[in-house]
């Protein structure tokens, strides 16, 4: 994990608008730019497909409640 | 005035935008100042020219248009230099498109970006430090109950409780329950004088738990996905906690003095996870908390030790964790621990008693009829946790969470104002908790076709027409209404934060904007979002009136009746215990199943 991500309380939300043919698809597309971004703990929270394509929202989980955030351990770098 | 008076030249150099000035100007003037406020659309040469000939001693020159504005503002600067104006005018601009930076970085005396307020600028003209007023410095924690006096408008009514609360103490006369001998048996512990006593009341304490908590007790281990936080989580949270109360500065999220006082409900599984979550949503304003426990701490009999963290919803209820997350709240921040639908409800409003909640929850009709406690078990708990509430002067907010389950509002209403009475009888201050929502039983009869107003308005009017209690719209306000759309989420709710305002109601508890997304734990930008939704409509609509329409007052009308209707069969029963068994106050055809969880485990003394 990055030292900057260290630093994000729970999750990084992406918001977006993908070109793309439907929900489905919409759906893939976001998931696979988080993966690619590096995020491994991904979810789908918002996508509405519409005309031109979709309102996407999506998810990575940086820390879930009970694991150990690095955030809380105060390091400066 | 207590600064020598000062000559102001207002000059808004820009094509047309100037409200900022005018706005200062105001200020300046009832400040004492003498001001001179010139059109849009001056070129620098025209502004200087002004300066000269009012010889002024303060410039204040306004910028909204970003297009070339470090030019323009550069090549005004180096007039004012040429002219001789930079030795004993003061000049600062301001404006949409200033940033302090820039300002310094061209040689103005000051930059005023958005956000700026009148006071700060006159304080600049005055030479003075400006000091922002800190809002939220003065906030202080307020009693949800300090405004009523529980007189029944209502005598009918009244008479009805007033029959039905004695019946419910004379019935719990004599019965114990687990629940009640070991919040007996808690009590005991803190009072313990040394390891021996203690051990020996663990063991007593044990024998009244399920399995679960009974090997805890024996062996030390916790349920799958539930571990101890260790010593070194909790110094770093103590590091983390100091560093953030140092730093806190909390916004203030209401507007006006009827606003209502807001909670939030934190409960991710983790007790630092929820600090965080706490000490963001106070910075952000939230003027209160509510502790939400895991679903299978409702059911199970008996409560954990010490600190624990687990990977699902809800934190679990321990003496040290409620006590970690009362240390981190800020002096003015509401705190209420729930107690209302589970095995173990005496002993957590002793909990939260001891350990200085603020607030607590009981219910004996929802918790027996929606959250799966068997109703003799609760009624009989439910004395027994309203008499600590008493004992520890916590008000306590009476839910009407069965109207999820599909049952009509004046059935869920009955249940709630019966339980209210208890508490009046007990010593204790209930609150009525409506909910404030789009709710299974209007959407099958129709009432929200048209709008969501009506019908949280007709609930409002009804209770407001039985008797002088607090009320807190729950809980969530805008359940079921909200999407997985943080704007759409965040505005259903800040509308119906307006809306309960509007109602003139005591408090209201908000959910995030992650309330519809159900693919893991909300997040802390969740929180922020309806936070911020529900500060805007506050400022948005002041002291202004929701007008819902005539038929708010017939449905509250019918509302009464309903209730009126509902405490007549409970009294006709005989039995309050019996008649949720029954179905009276919400039948299995309405979606109300009497619980099984305690069944068979009411003991006589």
């Amino acid at each position: 994990m990055s030292k900057v991500l260290e630093k994000v309380m729970d999750a990084v939300d992406l918001e977006t608008f993908l070109v793309c043919d439907s929900e489905e698809e919409a759906k893939k597309l976001a998931v696979q730019m988080m993966k690619e971004l590096g995020f491994n703990d991904v979810s789908t929270v918002f996508v509405q497909h519409l005309g031109p394509g979709a309102r996407v929202r999506v998810r990575g989980y940086i820390y879930k409640p009970g694991a150990r955030y690095n955030w809380l351990f105060n390091k400066k770098d | 005035m207590t600064s020598q008076k000062k000559k102001v030249l207002l000059a808004p150099l820009d094509p047309v935008h100037d409200i900022g000035l005018k706005m200062i100007k105001r200020g300046l003037d009832l400040a004492g100042h003498d001001t001179i406020l010139l059109p849009p659309d001056y070129t620098p040469e025209e502004i200087v020219k002004a300066a000269i000939d009012n010889n002024v001693d303060v410039i204040l020159i306004s910028r909204t248009l970003g297009y070339r504005v470090a030019e323009i503002l550069g090549s005004f600067i180096d007039l004012a230099e040429a002219a001789g104006l930079r030795e004993r005018v003061k000049i600062g601009i301001g404006g949409m498109a200033i940033k302090p930076e820039l300002a310094a970085e061209l040689g103005f005396d000051a930059g005023f970006g958005p956000g700026t307020t009148v006071e700060e600028a006159v304080a600049f003209v005055e030479g003075r430090r400006y000091v922002k007023e800190d809002k939220g410095a003065r906030k202080t924690k307020k009693d949800l109950t300090e405004k009523h006096d529980y007189a029944f408008k209502n005598k009918k009514i009244e008479k009805l409780l007033n029959a039905i609360a004695d019946e419910i103490i004379e019935y719990a006369k004599g019965k114990t329950t687990p629940g009640i001998e070991r919040a007996k048996i808690r009590e005991k512990m803190f009072e313990a004088s040394d390891e021996a006593e203690l051990r020996q009341l663990r063991k007593e304490y044990a024998a009244f738990c399920d399995d679960l908590v009974k090997v805890y007790y024996e062996k030390g281990a916790l349920k799958e996905k539930t571990r101890q936080l260790t010593s070194e989580e909790l110094n770093a949270l103590k590091s983390y906690l100091e560093k953030t109360k140092s730093k806190m500065k909390p916004s203030l999220l209401q507007h006006t003095e009827t606003n209502p006082v807001v909670f939030i409900q934190y409960g991710t599984g983790c007790p630092f996870m929820d600090i965080a979550h706490i000490k963001t949503c106070e910075a952000w304003g939230a003027d209160g908390v509510v502790h939400f426990d895991p679903s299978w701490g409702a059911r199970t009999e008996g409560f954990y030790e010490g600190f624990i963290t687990h990977e699902e919803d809800g934190s679990v209820i321990t003496y040290e964790n409620l006590k970690l997350i009362k240390d981190a709240l800020m002096p003015s921040t509401l705190w209420q621990v729930r107690a209302h639908r589970g095995l173990n409800t005496p002993e957590t409003v002793f909990l939260a008693g001891k350990v200085g909640a603020d607030l607590t929850k009981i219910n004996i009709a929802y918790g027996s009829l929606g959250g799966g406690t068997d109703p003799e078990r609760l009624a009989v708990d439910a004395v027994a946790a309203i008499k600590y509430a008493a004992r520890f002067k916590l008000p306590f907010d009476v839910v009407t969470n069965e109207e999820l389950c599909g049952v009509p509002a004046h059935k869920a209403f009955a249940g709630m104002l019966i339980v209210a009475m208890l508490g009046l009888k007990l010593g204790a201050r209930p609150i009525l908790q409506p909910l404030f929502c789009y709710s299974p039983e209007v959407m099958i009869s129709g009432q929200m076709e048209d709008n969501y107003v009506d019908f949280n308005a007709a609930k409002i009017l009804a209770l407001k027409s039985i008797v002088n209690a607090p009320i807190w719209c729950g809980a969530p306000i805008g359940f079921l209404t909200q999407t997985e759309d943080r704007v759409q989420s965040s505005l259903s709710t800040a509308l119906h934060a307006a809306l309960a305002s509007s109602l003139e109601v005591d408090g209201i508890s908000i959910a995030s904007a992650d309330e519809a997304y159900s693919g893991g734990p909300i997040s802390a930008a969740a929180r922020v979002d309806t936070l911020r939704a529900t500060q805007s409509a506050f400022r948005f609509f002041g002291h202004t009136k929701i007008l819902p329409t005539e038929k708010a007052e017939v449905w509250a009308r019918k509302i009464v009746e309903g209730i009126e209707q509902t405490l007549e069969s409970v009294v006709q029963n005989g039995s309050f215990v019996d008649s949720l068994y029954k179905g009276l106050l919400g039948s299995r055809e309405e979606g109300a199943y009497p619980g099984r969880a305690g069944r068979g485990t009411v003991k006589n003394i």
